[in-house]
């Protein structure tokens, strides 16, 4: 059984004459493991897709199950313990909590899980060096740089050991060094860790570290391929 | 919860001076309630030991429920009751002192005369003579006292001690002396129970019966005490002294006013920090909606944003309650001299009742959670793609037209009730009025806005910061209209308390003129609280008629009563004073302001020999009582009927259940012929020298009484009403103080907001300066739609009052316009809100352009 499985998901946005279908009967699946990159044109649909494969929205029409479990079932309290323990976000703009520090942020999703904080920090901790920034636990996200930071990021999204990790355009915010390292690191999260990684972009340097690329146009899947050059 | 108290303490630490300043409103409301909360009994604890006694260690205790002395043949009554081992009679008379009586340094204001049954008292009491001897039969001016009273009067056994008394000042030679009363309070001086009845014009009379039961068993000491009951009746009370009641309606007034400052800067405190709970919501869209992202139930959320108020709450109350026990004993040790003086209590402790920290604390923690509730819940509903979008910065507000729409209804329905005449709608309309007002404000702040921008543009010439700052107000009219609310509502209540006192100053002046009118007036010790004060007999005021010059003399008697009353908590008894006067004397010289019926009319009533009485305007609408009414008060003789001729009153028992019946009728009924108060005029071509020379040289025998000049005491009276008003203006700026806080408050929050943007416009050329001025702008058009609010509210509201008050038939007052109000209201408004824009507009033009633009 596939690690994510979506069928038929459709997702209208508005009604009437303003009603957009952003999502038109997609079907996809992604086994555990995989790192599969999504492109397509902007506002064809794929923040809309990972949107609804985590959770964070309700599908208009269609399912999803991710690791055997169908979201639609769940209630909104149920989706968060799912989102918390199953579901790693890695978002654009890094989302970190200004007033906390690296090690604090990267800890986060543990402490909402009521983990003891000396056992949270101490995973943060590891999780922050294997990312490559054991030397900057203490710093708040206004002294990192922007790769720093979306490596914290990326940090906390690993933390709880989740089985899937979205990323919506994580290298939008980067210079192509930066972008380089995180594409790189995600397909370590991928190859290394054995999660599975979803990943939108709109830049195909970085859907190249993808082991399958799937291309997106005005809400449909067009095109799902392995991607050679990756799996090489 | 631990996470959330950890990422609450975080937040508020990251962001210290809006943490500060919402905290600082908490610490304001709390402590308004705390310190006027401290106020109240520690007024009421220095008026039960300074007039009222102790109640003695006896088993059973008899007083007239009027409070008021009664025959001796009662004690005989009660004596044919089985089970009393001990009984006596005696008299027990609160004595005030005039200011000085025992010269400058004597801390003594008052003691109690107890005269005794020197052969029964020790069987009551145990009396221990540490020197001399105690009492006994036959035994003249001579008095036993207590060794600590001694030491204050620094006598000793031998020395006489001066006393006022009926008969003018009476020397006493101390026989013996006691250790002091354990209860601090007022100290006795023991005399014979025949020389009390002498010295204090009570022949035949006491206005106490203790008695020693033969048994200490509960049940059996019940069962004597109702039988006792049945001998005597209703009128009688067992136990303890009846209360100052009398008093406790006077400070009415004053509790409902305190009620009113807590209840309002507390309101004002919960707007504060629900608007920046509101702004923390808006501001962390982003960080909730990653913390949904991964993982954080609603739940949990709801839980963060109050958690941030509890830390809030619990810092706030916490600081509030020692601030406000200062406040409180700030105002407290302000105001006893003046209490000293005027009712001569003396204030020895602070009280803070426990009740008042529990209420503070509930109130303090309770509002700031309540506040943060509706934000709380807004927060929990972001969801978790609000983290996925790029940052919008700040949204554009939509203004919610069915909130002013129900506003524009609430003040028409106030409106309405302002002309229905009645008293409950005319104060509900008063409310509903400054809520409409909240309401409709949102929709007024663009219009407004735009209005009052070209003021400020002209003042800061052209230069975009006015439209800037414009632009600014605008896009969050809901933000400024809540920050305009604060201001509004705290303005309203000076403006309108500040005309209310206005109207009332201006009528109390007219009304005193009119009472108090006379050429000489002998003032006992403590004036409309009568109770404390020793009389003179029929006799002082012969001697001043007797003087060449002297026209007219009207004296004043009392006694107290009280009344039967069904109120909305149940059956109960007001206590009343009864003033006796002379219908022919009493015109002559002054007059009632009356709300019904006459004055002619009025006291050719009194004039006959018939129970007729005229009660004033707080009494007659407490009990509902009309002109024709029959009212049954208690007196020493058993219920009596009074006929109610007229409805009015005079100003120094204005806020006291007040009923004037003839001299006539009260030494009848009452059994009191003794004079406490005088007023005195001048017979037409009298020489005012040589009256008042001989006036000073009769009441130098009766030092109780001050000879007072009318003007001199309408100068006094004026002073002190004068140095009140001032206490109540002081109390009105410290609730004027949260607004100041509120506009600091949207004020920073906003440059807080704005950062980036500000950064963004520094980095397009924009000057420091120019900073620096859109803040200001900003502050003045929020100040300014504060300050034009709180102006109309305030006047609406002290209209209402002084209408309402009018309507209620508690007084008749006519509106007088604030108009120095206004104005300071005006200027405080307007300065309050430059003052709060310096900060926030420092910081804002202050700001590294580089840093405000990574701001996240
Ligand atoms: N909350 C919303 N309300 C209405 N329409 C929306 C909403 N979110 C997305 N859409 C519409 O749905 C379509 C798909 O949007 P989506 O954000 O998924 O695009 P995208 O492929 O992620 O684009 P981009 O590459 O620009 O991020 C777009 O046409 C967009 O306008
Ligand atoms: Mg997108």
């Amino acid at each position: 059984m596939p690690l994510i499985q979506a069928e038929n998901l459709t997702k209208v946005y508005g009604t009437g004459e303003t009603a957009v279908t952003a999502l038109d009967h997609v079907n996809v699946r992604v086994e555990l493991g995989e790192f599969v990159a999504v492109m397509g044109p902007s506002g064809c649909g794929k923040s809309t897709l990972l949107h609804l494969l985590g959770g964070l929205d309700r599908p208009t029409d269609g399912s999803v199950s991710v690791d055997g479990q169908p979201l639609a079932k769940l209630s909104d309290d149920a989706l968060s313990k799912l989102r918390r323990r199953k579901i790693g976000f890695v978002f654009q703009f890094f989302n970190l909590i200004p007033i906390l520090s690296s090690i604090e942020n990267a800890a986060l999703p543990l402490l909402l899980d009521s983990v003891s904080p000396t056992r949270a920090k101490q995973k943060a901790a590891d999780w922050l060096t294997k990312v490559g920034l054991g030397a900057r636990l203490g710093n708040r996200p206004d002294q990192l740089s922007a790769g720093q930071q979306q490596r914290v990021a990326i940090a906390r999204a690993l933390i709880t050991d989740p089985v899937l990790v979205l990323a919506d355009e994580p290298t939008g915010n980067l210079d192509t060094k930066s972008s380089d390292e995180i594409a790189a690191l995600l397909q370590q999260v991928a190859k290394e860790w054995g999660r599975s990684v979803l990943m939108v972009t709109h830049d195909p340097r970085i859907a190249a570290y993808a082991e399958r690329i799937v291309l997106m146009r005005d809400g449909k899947i067009v095109e799902d391929k392995r991607n050679a050059k990756a799996e090489g | 919860m631990n996470l959330q108290l950890t990422l609450a303490a975080r937040y508020l630490w990251g962001r210290k001076l809006r943490s500060f300043l919402t905290t600082l409103a908490i610490v304001i409301g709390v402590m308004v309630i705390m310190g006027t909360g401290i106020y109240m009994p520690t007024f009421m604890d220095a008026f039960n030991k300074s007039i009222l006694s102790a109640s003695g260690q006896t088993d059973v205790m008899i007083t007239h429920k009027t409070g008021e002395a009664f025959s001796v043949s009662v004690l005989n009554r009660v004596k044919t009751v089985d089970g009393i081992r001990v009984i006596a009679g005696a008299i027990d008379r609160p004595v005030a002192l005039p200011p000085n009586f025992y010269g400058r340094n004597s801390t003594v204001s008052g003691f109690a005369i107890v005269g005794v049954d020197p052969n029964v008292a020790p069987f009551l009491h145990d009396y221990q003579i540490t020197q001399g001897r105690f009492l006994k039969q036959g035994d003249g001016n001579v008095a036993v006292i207590s060794q600590r009273l001694a030491d204050s009067l620094n006598v000793k056994l031998g020395d006489a001690l001066r006393v006022p008394t009926t008969e003018g000042v009476v020397k006493l030679t101390i026989v013996g002396l006691m250790p002091g009363r354990a209860l601090v309070g007022n100290e006795q001086v023991l005399i014979t129970l025949s020389q009390a009845q002498k010295l204090l014009d009570m022949s035949g009379r006491i206005n106490v019966i203790e008695a020693n039961l033969t048994t200490t068993d509960k049940a059996q000491s019940e069962a004597i005490v109702n039988q006792i009951k049945a001998q005597l009746g209703d009128n009688y009370t067992l136990g303890g002294l009846t209360s100052g009641s009398e008093f406790l309606g006077a400070m009415q007034m004053a509790q409902v006013m305190f009620s009113m400052f807590g209840f309002f800067t507390l309101l004002m405190g919960g707007f504060i920090i629900f608007n920046t709970f509101r702004t923390i919501v808006a501001e962390r869209r982003h960080d909730i909606g990653m913390l949904r992202a991964i993982g954080a139930s609603r739940g949990t959320i709801i839980g963060l944003v109050l958690a941030e108020g509890l830390v809030q709450g619990v810092v706030g109350t916490t600081i509030g309650l020692a601030l406000g026990y200062l406040f409180g004993m700030g105002f407290t040790g302000l105001a006893a001299p003046m209490m000293k003086q005027f009712m001569n209590m003396t204030i020895s402790a602070v009280i803070v009742e426990p009740s008042l920290v529990v209420v503070s604390v509930a109130l303090g923690v309770g509002v700031t959670l309540f506040a943060g509730l509706l934000p709380a819940f807004t927060a929990s509903r972001v969801t978790p793609i609000e983290a996925l979008r790029p940052s919008i910065g700040v949204t554009i507000q939509r203004v919610g037209r069915i909130g002013a729409i129900v506003g524009a209804v609430l003040i028409a329905i106030a409106l309405v009730g302002l002309l229905s005449g009645s008293f409950e709608l005319i104060a509900l309309g008063g409310m509903l009025f400054l809520v409409g007002l909240v309401l409709v404000a949102p929709v007024l702040v663009k219009p407004f806005a735009n209005a009052f921008g070209v003021l400020t543009a002209l003042i800061f010439a052209r230069e975009g910061t006015s439209e800037l700052a414009q632009g600014n107000l605008t896009r969050q009219p809901g933000r400024a209209a809540i920050t305009a609310s604060a201001t509004m509502i705290g303005l309203a209540i000076v403006v309108g308390i500040g005309g209310m006192m206005f109207s009332l100053s201006d009528t109390i002046t007219g009304l005193f003129q009119k009472s108090l009118g006379s050429d000489y007036l002998l003032l006992p010790p403590s004036v409309a609280i009568w109770k404390g004060d020793i009389g003179a007999g029929q006799g002082l005021a012969n001697k001043i008629r007797s003087i060449n010059g002297v026209g007219a003399v009207s004296t004043l008697r009392y006694a107290q009563s009280y009344i039967q009353t069904a109120t909305v908590k149940g059956a109960g008894e007001t206590a009343i004073a009864v003033l006796g006067i002379d219908p022919v004397e009493y015109p002559k010289i002054a007059s009632l302001e009356f709300q019904k019926g006459n004055q002619q009319d009025a006291f050719a009533a009194l004039g006959r020999a018939e129970r007729n009485a005229i009660v004033n305007g707080v009494l007659a609408a407490q009990a509902n009582l009309k002109v024709g009414d029959l009212i049954p008060l208690s007196t020493p003789e058993g219920q009596q009927e009074y006929r109610i001729i007229a409805i009015g009153g005079d100003v120094l028992s204005m806020k006291i259940n007040t009923v004037y019946v003839s001299q006539a009728v009260m030494r009848e009924d009452f059994r009191k012929s003794e004079d406490i108060f005088y007023q005195i005029n001048l017979a037409p071509g009298a020489n005012p020298a040589t009256v008042e020379q001989w006036l000073n040289a009769i009441v130098d025998d009766y030092p109780q009484f001050r000879l007072v000049v009318g003007r001199e005491y309408l100068a006094e009276f004026r002073q002190q009403y004068d140095a009140i008003y001032g206490g109540f203006y002081f109390l009105l700026g410290i609730l004027a103080f949260p607004s100041l806080i509120a506009i600091l408050n949207t004020l920073a929050i906003g440059v807080i907001e704005r950062t980036r943007e500000i950064g963004m416009l520094r980095a397009i050329g924009a000057t420091r300066r120019q900073v620096w001025r859109t803040i200001v702008a900003e502050a003045l058009l929020l100040s300014a739609l504060g300050t034009a609010f709180g102006i109309l509210g305030g006047l609406y509201l002290s209209y209402v009052i002084v209408q309402g008050m009018s309507a209620s038939g508690i007084f008749k007052m006519a509106y007088s316009f604030p108009l120095t109000g206004v104005l300071a209201a005006t200027a405080v408004g307007l300065i309050f809100g430059v003052i709060a824009a310096l900060f926030p507009a420092r910081q804002a033009s202050q700001m590294e352009i580089i840093k405000a633009l990574r701001y996240e």
